[in-house]
């Protein structure tokens, strides 16, 4: 093989395993961290920060050899073994052990830690153009970034529909990183330097024992769980079953979702909901079936228990050890629970949810006036709905009011009775019909015997406390819908009032950053930051419109992100073609663009009704094609004498980051997401007019 | 000319120098933060947060020194040293003009009636009900505080309403509740608001119940206990490090005040969390009750609560009831008469027992009681002196 076709294997090969090791690193962070929308979007927005800082950095760098180059390539294949262990060991150092860190603590671990990796990834994609260059062989700017394209599709891919499903992180990691070692290798032996190649031998040795020591893996997360007995990795999340003495805990991303002999949840759960009614015969549980829940729904002796569970690993798990009990009647359903009740045929006496709070847009689906609408439809008429939400029973705060209060309004909806129970959580029991406070009444007289409720609800659940948490409900709070998720928000300011912090610093900090940039930065450039931010704010608000209308089922959001990644092949190639007026063909981008955004805004405010799933993917296939289109033809635009790469690179992802970070924690929540699609249209004719009402000369710099 | 920048590489130097910058500040911030983390939680002082003035409910601190401008509290260990405008680390107190005032006074947070077994206290008049009242404020950072949002928080920061003592003690008498809780954040806190308090309801023929985590300097403790009736205080482990690492506090002072109480012949009870690998280890667990036997006795109760996750401390699982069952044997091996098991429903360990004869003299079912044994303070089986303060309010 060629020194060309080598390096160009290399580009491929950094792609997939920096899009891979993307996946797993922001899978642990979650399962290190709140699995909660800021995670996810501070650990987006710290990647593709660095990784653009990265590539401007590359931009110092004149010339690179080869032999360098071979060893760093062989060090950004091996790296994220490393990174994937530090940041699970670090965590047990840096923090004390059991907590969840607030904002800033989580921000700068996940900055500190990746920042090495990401660095480097970003700076070596410039660096092996220098190269290909002074070898005399036209490699554009616009072939770099299709070769990287094909490397970040295969790699997507590879991970979404192959890799999560079979194998854990570190295999992942081995797999993944195969060929960027295998050319780092070749490369090293071109060298005719014994020492870097003995050197590289070595780095891939102790790379792939760990990497392949299956027992290894597991044992870098005893620091944080303690005693393993199972652990699986789903597309889901990570389940871990611990064992504390006899006690069985199961785990789901890092939170212990159950422990054994948790007789209150159950019992409250259970019986605050069942008990309403005269006769139970087909109940619904939407996640929550664990430990003694099933045992306290038999008491009722329904004919029908559906459990319906997204993740099949965490009730495979859970049955494996017995925490899930067998009863005559319960049908284990692992769907997603909004698409289940969207299209069950059945109709239930109740149906009680047990889901983490509504942090995000996952989970906010549970919580909205759409979401309870569909469940009305398959309640019986006197039928009733639980749910449930943290809160301190001896203080209700401002924010957690204003919470609350979203939900009863959304709740008040659907229901003509809500009636709130202050237990160990606050349980919201609806129902059009009566709805009774006295439980313990109720529960004798059905003759069923409890071991929590008869005896401490009478002291827990007063009429005082019944009282004060009715009198704090405001029934004309803000609804919470699926396009305008406020509740998310909600939970948001919950979190930084429990840590007593506020983001304001760090996003005026990241607003200075921005404006700085965007002085530095050519006008093309701009053009490319502001398509990556809108492309990164498009495909986020794709995926969660999506979700809002059909679930989360995994491997259709993961076929949108792949859509989303293929478009940028295609567009690429598009864009490397030189033909016709550059400019022109930028603004007729612009154009278009601002025209997808126009259309999903339309469909957004007038129609929300629901797309064939297909329709997402073509949107996404082709937004992205047409950013894809801009790179190239920007380049060029700016002059391959001028070694656009590395800033051309460094735009796109600095807007990719801002982009994913302000539509996730800012926009969605705070707004919704009609003025998400507003924001991102604004900067997209910003864009626009920078490129229209300045002339050629003006703009080649 | 040369030398001289153009404005762009001026802004471009700039921007570089305040990266940098940035980055470093940003690498100290967290390592000087991580390294107090693992050092420890207390809290710090809140430099001119105080207030101008005083508000409606303030008043001026009984326990202080002064050398005219800068104070220093004396109320608890925490020893406070303020200078004008600044705020102490339980938010309550604050110095304005060269003088400590308490902003919490009058001004509770909350306000329940629960039952007596609530807080947990089992050998003090079983079945009554408390009037509970808390105002904001605490001495302590505990990570895994049931409490934190009036706890952790200002008096200015929450929604309160206005009880002053004498109100609190007419409001006692008119629900017909025979005794007061100073509880859910952390009394000592509002000292000032307890006392006068206190003094109110004995005077009223109302007991007092402390409900705290003992971190209380003597002599503002002594004091108190001259109208304290009972007290459940915290142990929250026998270890300074765990003190440090997940309250933010010392253990000294805290086995100080079970002294102080023991000695004031003040009714109390101890309460420890079992937090999975940090307070369920046998050998601390076997030095605490060698302390309490040595220095307290063997009568006073002691709980061993089972922990769930909260607030900060989410990634921990909840306790096995097996190890608190260890525990609880192992504590009564070493010859604490009354041990009991809390958080677990149901649990033989929610009973009393006679420490003689071994039989069940209060059977309970949550704040029930099913059964009461007991007999003018005595076991009605064996005769044997049940201690404890027993009877109808």
């Amino acid at each position: 093989m060629n020194q060309r076709r080598l390096l160009i294997l290399s580009i491929v090969g950094t792609g997939i395993t920096s899009v891979t090791t993307q996946l797993v690193t922001i899978r642990e962070f979650l399962t290190q961290f709140h699995g909660n929308e800021i995670t996810i979007s501070l650990s987006l927005f710290c990647w593709l920060l660095l990784t653009a800082m990265g590539s401007l950095a590359a931009k110092r760098v004149r010339r690179i050899s080869l032999n360098t180059y071979g060893l760093l390539v062989l060090v950004i294949a091996s790296w994220p073994l490393m990174q994937l262990i530090g940041i699970r060991q670090l965590r047990e150092i840096f923090f004390t052990h059991g907590v969840s860190p607030g904002f800033y603590p989580v921000f700068f671990y996940i900055f500190v830690t990746i920042a090495p990796y990401c660095f480097l990834t970003g700076f070596i994609l410039p660096c092996v153009q220098k190269i290909l260059n002074a070898g005399h062989t036209d490699f554009t700017s616009g072939d770099l970034y299709l070769m990287d394209s094909i490397g970040d599709i295969t790699g997507g891919a590879l991970f979404s529909f192959v890799l999560v499903y079979w194998v854990k992180p570190f295999v992942t990691l081995a797999v993944t990183s195969t060929l960027l070692i295998l050319t780092g290798l070749v490369l090293l032996f071109r060298s005719r330097s014994r020492t870097l190649l003995f050197a590289g031998l070595i780095l891939a040795t102790l790379f792939y024992i760990p990497a392949l020591n299956s027992r290894f893996e597991t044992g870098t997360l005893a620091g944080q769980y303690g005693h393993i007995e199972q652990y699986a990795e789903s597309p889901f999340g990570r389940i871990v079953i611990t064992k504390e003495a006899s006690q069985y805990t199961l785990w789901e991303s890092g939170t212990p979702l159950y422990s054994g002999s948790n007789v209150i949840s159950s019992e409250e759960k259970i019986h605050y909901a069942l008990s309403q009614l005269d006769r139970v015969q087909d109940v619904l549980l939407l996640s929550g079936g664990l430990g003694q829940t099933i045992t306290e729904v038999e008491k009722y002796h329904p004919s029908r228990i559906d459990y319906v569970e997204l993740d099949p690993a965490l009730t495979t798990a859970a049955e494996k050890i017995g925490l899930i009990r067998s009863a005559p009647g319960l049908r284990i359903i692992n769907t997603d629970g909004r698409s289940y009740v969207r299209t069950a045929r059945e109709k239930y006496d109740a149906i009680i949810m047990d889901l983490p709070e509504p942090g995000t847009f996952q989970v906010n689906r549970f919580f909205t006036r759409e979401f309870f609408a569909l469940a009305g439809k398959i309640l019986k008429p006197r039928g009733v709905l639980s749910i449930s939400i943290s809160y301190s029973p001896n203080y209700f705060s401002g924010i957690w009011k204003k919470k609350a209060s979203s939900l009863y309004a959304t709740l008040r909806h659907q229901f003509r009775h809500v009636l709130v129970l202050p237990g160990e959580k606050a349980y919201f029991l609806c129902r059009n019909g009566r709805l009774f406070t006295d439980i313990p009444s109720r529960l004798k007289v059905k003759s069923i015997r409890t071991t929590y409720v008869q005896g401490f609800f009478y002291g827990n659940v007063t009429a005082e406390r019944i009282r004060e948490i009715r009198n704090c409900l405001d029934p004309r709070a803000p609804v919470n819908s699926d396009f305008h998720p406020r509740l998310i928000n909600r939970v948001f300011q919950q979190w930084f009032w429990e840590y007593g912090t506020s983001p304001d610093y760090f996003l005026l900090v990241l607003l200075a950053v921005v404006l700085a940039y965007l002085i530095f930065i050519q006008r093309k450039e701009y053009v490319l930051f502001a398509t990556g931010m809108a492309g990164m704010g498009i495909e986020m608000l794709i995926i969660f419109a999506f979700q809002a209308v059909y679930g989360y089922i995994y491997l259709k959001i993961g076929a949108i992100v792949t859509a989303f990644l293929l478009g940028l092949l295609p567009g690429a190639a598009i864009g490397n073609i030189r033909r016709g007026n550059d400019r022109t063909r930028l603004i007729v981008s612009e154009v278009l663009l601002l025209g997808l955004l126009l259309l999903f805004y339309i469909w957004a405010i007038r129609f929300r009704t629901p797309l064939s799933p297909a329709c997402y993917l073509i949107y996404g296939f082709l937004f992205s094609l047409v950013c894809g289109f801009q790179f190239p033809v920007i380049a060029r635009m700016i002059g391959e004498h001028n070694s656009p790469a590395a800033g051309c690179l460094a735009a796109d992802l600095a807007g990719a980051s801002i982009g994913t970070f302000v539509t996730g924690t800012l926009l969605i929540p705070l707004l919704g997401i009609q003025p998400a699609i507003v924001f991102l249209m604004v900067i997209k004719g910003l864009s626009l007019g920078t490129v229209v009402l300045f002339k050629k000369g003006a703009i080649v710099k | 000319m040369t030398g001289m920048m153009t404005r762009k590489e001026f802004l471009k130097t700039m921007g570089l120098y305040g990266s940098a910058l940035l980055c470093a500040g940003t690498g100290y911030a967290f390592g000087g933060q991580k390294t107090s983390e693992i050092e420890g939680i207390q809290g710090h002082i809140f430099k001119d947060d105080a207030p101008k003035a005083p508000w409606k409910w303030s008043i001026e601190g009984f326990h202080y020194e002064t050398d005219g401008e800068s104070v220093e509290c004396q109320i608890c260990p925490n020893r406070c040293q303020l200078a004008p405008g600044d705020r102490g680390i339980c938010r309550s107190k604050v110095n304005i003009g060269g003088k400590l005032f308490s902003l919490t006074y009058g001004n509770p947070c909350a306000v329940h009636v629960d039952p007596i077994e609530k807080k947990p206290l089992n050998h003090f008049y079983p079945r009554s009900l408390i009037f509970s009242i808390a105002t904001t404020g605490c001495n302590f950072r505990c990570l895994n505080c049931q409490n934190w949002e009036i706890s952790q928080k200002k008096p200015e920061e929450v929604q309160h309403g206005e009880l002053f003592p004498e109100d609190v003690v007419n409001e006692a008498r008119r629900r017909r509740i025979p005794s007061v809780a100073y509880t859910y954040s952390e009394p000592t806190t509002f000292y000032e608001y307890m006392f006068d308090t206190a003094k109110l309801a004995r005077q009223a023929g109302l007991k007092n119940v402390l409900v705290s985590n003992g971190y209380i300097n003597t002599d503002p403790f002594l004091e108190l206990c001259r109208y304290l009736d009972a007290a459940n205080v915290n142990l929250k482990s026998f270890d300074n490090g765990i003190y440090r690492r997940l309250n933010g506090g010392t253990l000294a002072p805290v086995l100080k005040t079970f002294k102080n109480m023991h000695r004031q012949g003040v009714w109390f009870e101890m309460t420890t969390l079992v937090v999975p690998t940090y307070v369920d280890r046998p050998e601390m667990i076997r030095r605490m009750c060698g302390w309490i036997l040595k220095e307290l006795g063997p009568d006073y109760p002691l709980h061993f609560l089972r922990f769930f996750p909260r607030y900060k401390l989410t990634r921990l699982p909840a306790t096995p009831v097996e190890i608190l069952e260890e525990l609880r044997d192992l504590a009564m091996k070493e010859g604490i008469r009354y041990v009991y098991v809390g958080n677990v429903p149901g649990h033989e360990g929610v009973h009393t027992y006679c420490h003689n004869c071994h039989r069940i003299l209060i059977r309970r079912n949550g704040y029930f009681i099913e059964r009461n044994n007991i007999k003018n303070g005595c076991c009605r089986f064996c005769g044997t002196r049940i201690p404890g303060r027993w009877g109808t309010l």
